[in-house]
């Protein structure tokens, strides 16, 4: 017991060897954390698991938007613009003006129907072929079929592209069906809208579950954090393994939820080839891509730590020791 | 060093658990702290560890002003306090290493050092040979060892030992007293609240008896016999001021 206090100070060690362990200790603790989880594996389990399906919705229904905007994508480039020429304008100058067209940066192609061709297709389709023959003259004038470029493909670009086009001299009509677009546009955007209430629903159940299990989990420990406290531990000290539970939920959840989106975009895959297939289409469903997932995961630690902070923010400053 | 001023502590629903107290424990000074149950010896030693404020009055820690602190600052001022409980307050889960570890750990200190510094305070309680144990592998004699090495391992310049020997035999209660006089020889200022009227006789030292909360005595109980019962035949409640 010699010496016990009088170096007292300077026994203990020093800030920068503080610092430097602080890391260490952080690990230490995060590495506890973990080991508490296990120590509980039926909580712990099923946190996680309503945590991954939590998360696993919204992130399908984000798949859902991603997919669906790759299909309105490919409606609306295919999105035409329909050129009726005046009934005086000869083939030669509408291949002058098909070729002045092409020059537009925002066309992407251009078709040109003359009106002896939209006659016979008119013939065809109409079922009136015999009567069309008792025309003295070709009542249909030609046509020319502009394909906006991608960006020039969006509703308000369409417009501007269509009234420019009408100005051409040669052009006696325009025509744009902009309705299924907006249509389209607004139903993506209703989706977009759905997708995102739900998630932040779901977002908040998050928050609630994982600041509830670690509310217990603070309970649990009552008299540990007392003792904790007694011997001059700090609210931050003894909140830190609660938060990276909140984390180590939010990884295990978030990889759980990244499992089950795959696992139902693998088991979609073949039949929505197959329903592309009945459509002509080269259609294929995107799953989440690595960027994606790592998001997932990172959001999840987010809201698994939020979740956690305001549990221990809120319970363990009330925990007072108690000598008795 | 402690100083009480004029310290009152009202709980709530107006029971008055300290009046007026009033005392300096001296730097590496030893004293007992004694009166029946209820007298406020835990209320003191609760003020003196942060647990309780008190209601008016000044209370002097290792130079801190307690009724001036923020909550904030409550914890660093605890790590100069080695505490001690009648009832252990050991961690359960946790061996008797990692209980005497707790406050190194706290502190932040380095695992070598951490390691040195518990295998000595578990030395000085003759317990090196159970650090693996559990508390509840221990006897109570032994828990209490283990609490005592909790509260020195970070050489703390003050120890409060709340009825450390309330559970434990005389010659046990007389090991661990040694062991308060050891820290005390070293330095440490050492408060013990006991109601062992027999131990403050055979030690010897300055003593501050509480009655209803208010200090009736303050110095060396003369007259008390070892077992606790003075020559003249009256018993130890007169040396409580009954």
């Amino acid at each position: 017991m010699s010496n016990f206090h009088s170096s007292q100070l300077s026994q203990r060690d020093s800030l920068l060897r503080r610092l430097l362990t602080l890391p260490i200790r952080h690990l230490q603790q995060a590495v506890g954390s973990l080991g508490d989880l296990w120590r509980t594996p039926f909580t712990s389990v099923m946190t996680v698991f309503v945590l991954g399906i939590s998360l696993a919705l919204p992130a399908t229904l984000h798949l859902f938007v991603k997919n669906a905007q790759q299909v309105s994508e490919q409606w609306d480039s295919a999105s035409q613009i329909t050129l009726f020429l005046k009934l005086s304008v000869n083939d030669k100058t509408a291949q002058n003006l098909v070729k002045r067209l092409k020059l537009y940066p925002e066309v992407s192609d251009v078709h040109y129907i003359s009106a002896k061709q939209a006659l016979k297709e008119f013939k065809i389709l109409s079922g009136f072929g015999q009567s069309l023959e008792y025309l003295a003259n070709n009542p249909l004038p030609a046509t020319i079929l502009v394909t906006p470029t991608k960006r020039a493909s969006q509703a308000d670009a369409a417009n501007e592209l269509l009234a420019k086009l009408k100005q051409e001299r040669e052009v006696e009509q325009g025509k744009l069906d902009l309705e299924w677009l907006t249509r389209l546009e607004a139903m993506a955007q209703l989706i977009k809208n759905i997708v995102s209430g739900v998630a932040l629903l779901l977002c908040v159940s998050v928050i609630l579950i994982v600041g509830n299990t670690i509310r217990l989990a603070i309970l649990s420990q009552q008299d540990a954090i007392a003792i904790m406290k007694l011997v001059g531990a700090t609210d931050s000290f003894i909140q830190r393994p609660f938060l990276y539970s909140g984390i180590w939920y939010g990884i295990f959840g978030g990889l759980l939820s990244w499992l089950a989106v795959s696992l139902l975009a693998q088991y979609l895959t073949g039949a929505i080839s197959k329903l592309a297939d009945l459509y002509q289409s080269d259609f294929q469903l995107q799953g989440l891509a690595f960027s994606e997932a790592l998001m997932l995961i990172a959001f999840a630690v987010l809201l698994g730590l939020v979740g956690s902070y305001i549990s221990v923010r809120k319970h363990i400053r009330v925990i007072e020791p108690n000598a008795d | 060093m402690i100083s009480f001023k004029d310290v009152n502590k009202t709980y709530p629903g107006g029971f008055l658990a300290l009046k007026q107290v009033n005392f300096t424990l001296d730097a590496g000074e030893m004293a007992f702290l004694t009166g029946h149950s209820g007298a406020g010896k835990s209320t003191l030693l609760k003020l003196i560890s942060m647990m309780e404020k008190p209601s008016s009055g000044s209370i002097l820690v290792n130079g801190t002003e307690l009724a001036k602190i923020k909550y904030k600052q409550i914890p660093y001022v605890r790590r100069g306090i080695g505490m001690i409980f009648q009832n252990h307050n050991l961690l359960k889960d946790r061996t008797v290493f990692d209980n005497v570890a707790l406050p190194l750990i706290i502190e932040g200190v380095s695992h070598k050092e951490i390691k040195k510094r518990v295998e000595t305070a578990l030395d000085k309680v003759h317990l090196s040979a159970k650090l693996k144990c559990f508390p509840h592998m221990l006897s109570g004699g032994e828990q209490q060892r283990v609490g005592i090495a909790r509260a020195i391992v970070n050489k703390p310049p003050i120890l409060l030992a709340d009825e450390p020997t309330g559970n434990l035999d005389p010659k046990l209660s007389l090991d661990i007293i040694r062991l308060f006089e050891e820290f005390n020889a070293a330095g440490v200022t050492v408060l013990i609240a006991t109601h062992d009227l027999g131990l403050i006789a055979r030690m010897r030292y300055r003593t501050l008896t509480l009655k209803e909360g208010t200090m009736i005595n303050d110095g060396i109980i003369e007259g008390l016999s070892a077992d606790g019962i003075t020559p003249s035949g009256t018993s130890t409640q007169g040396a409580m001021g009954e």
